[in-house]
């Protein structure tokens, strides 16, 4: 027994609970904000589940959820662009938060690993997830104009 | 103490099941049906099958959700296309 799989259970927790409550109540901006957090805050889980299952192949399921999930919420920001377009949904507070759980769990599990190739594929998963999410909200709070006006 | 990502995991998929149905616009149901892909990929990886979790990322996270959008536009598009007709 180690202390990453409670870290995993405290980190999904919130991370879906927050999600749940955000994407099925309120506006449609708050619901697309919440879809885009969703990625942002399980794949840091994740990576703690991989850590604390002690199977380095578990952080695929991570890396491809960091790659995918921006992905999701861009197809939304561009089909529901016309919705979007009055709202302008920003964000930025909880989106820095979950950046900020981001950024906390890669550079743990980085220190724990040591220097090596599952280091070097952990930052990848650390800059994928942290871009695509910087991305994904600046699309959303409509800062690409000229874009999804198909 | 194991078995509570279980739980958690379990509960997440559960509420999103629920949620995706009480929802009753499209396109907010495409919104929760993309977090219920990416929690049941959750369950999946706490049940120690993370191949099955991979496939559900793959489709959950981004296909269902660009299909479901793609079909309401079309949809919508159609509808309005009508309208005009009409008059």
């Amino acid at each position: 027994m180690n202390g990453w799989i409670p870290a995993a259970t405290v980190v999904l927790a919130g991370g879906l609970g927050t999600t749940l409550w955000g994407v099925s109540t309120g506006g449609l901006g708050r619901r697309v904000i919440a879809q885009n957090l969703s990625t942002a805050l399980v794949c840091p889980g994740l990576l703690l589940l991989a850590q604390g299952y002690g199977r380095t192949s578990y952080v695929d399921l991570a890396l491809l959820l960091a790659l995918l999930g921006p992905v999701g919420t861009l197809v939304f920001a561009r089909l529901l662009a016309d919705d979007l377009a009055e709202e302008n949904p920003a964000g930025w507070g909880p989106t820095w938060a979950a950046v900020t759980v981001g950024v906390v769990v890669v550079l743990v599990l980085c220190a724990v690993t040591g220097p090596g190739r599952a280091m070097v594929k952990l930052l990848i998963v650390g800059a994928l997830l942290i871009g695509g999410n910087l991305l994904a909200s600046r699309a959303l709070s409509g800062g690409f104009p000229g874009v999804g006006r198909g | 103490m194991a078995d509570a990502v279980i739980v958690v995991a379990l509960l997440a998929v559960a509420v999103a099941a629920t949620a995706a149905v009480v929802n009753r616009d499209p396109a907010r149901q495409a919104l929760v049906l993309a977090v219920l892909g990416t929690a049941l990929a959750v369950l999946f990886t706490v049940l120690q099958a993370p191949d099955v979790g991979l496939s559900q990322l793959a489709v959950g996270s981004a296909l269902t959700p660009l299909l479901i959008m793609l079909s309401v536009r079309k949809v919508r598009r159609r509808s309005a296309h009508g309208k005009d007709g009409t008059q």
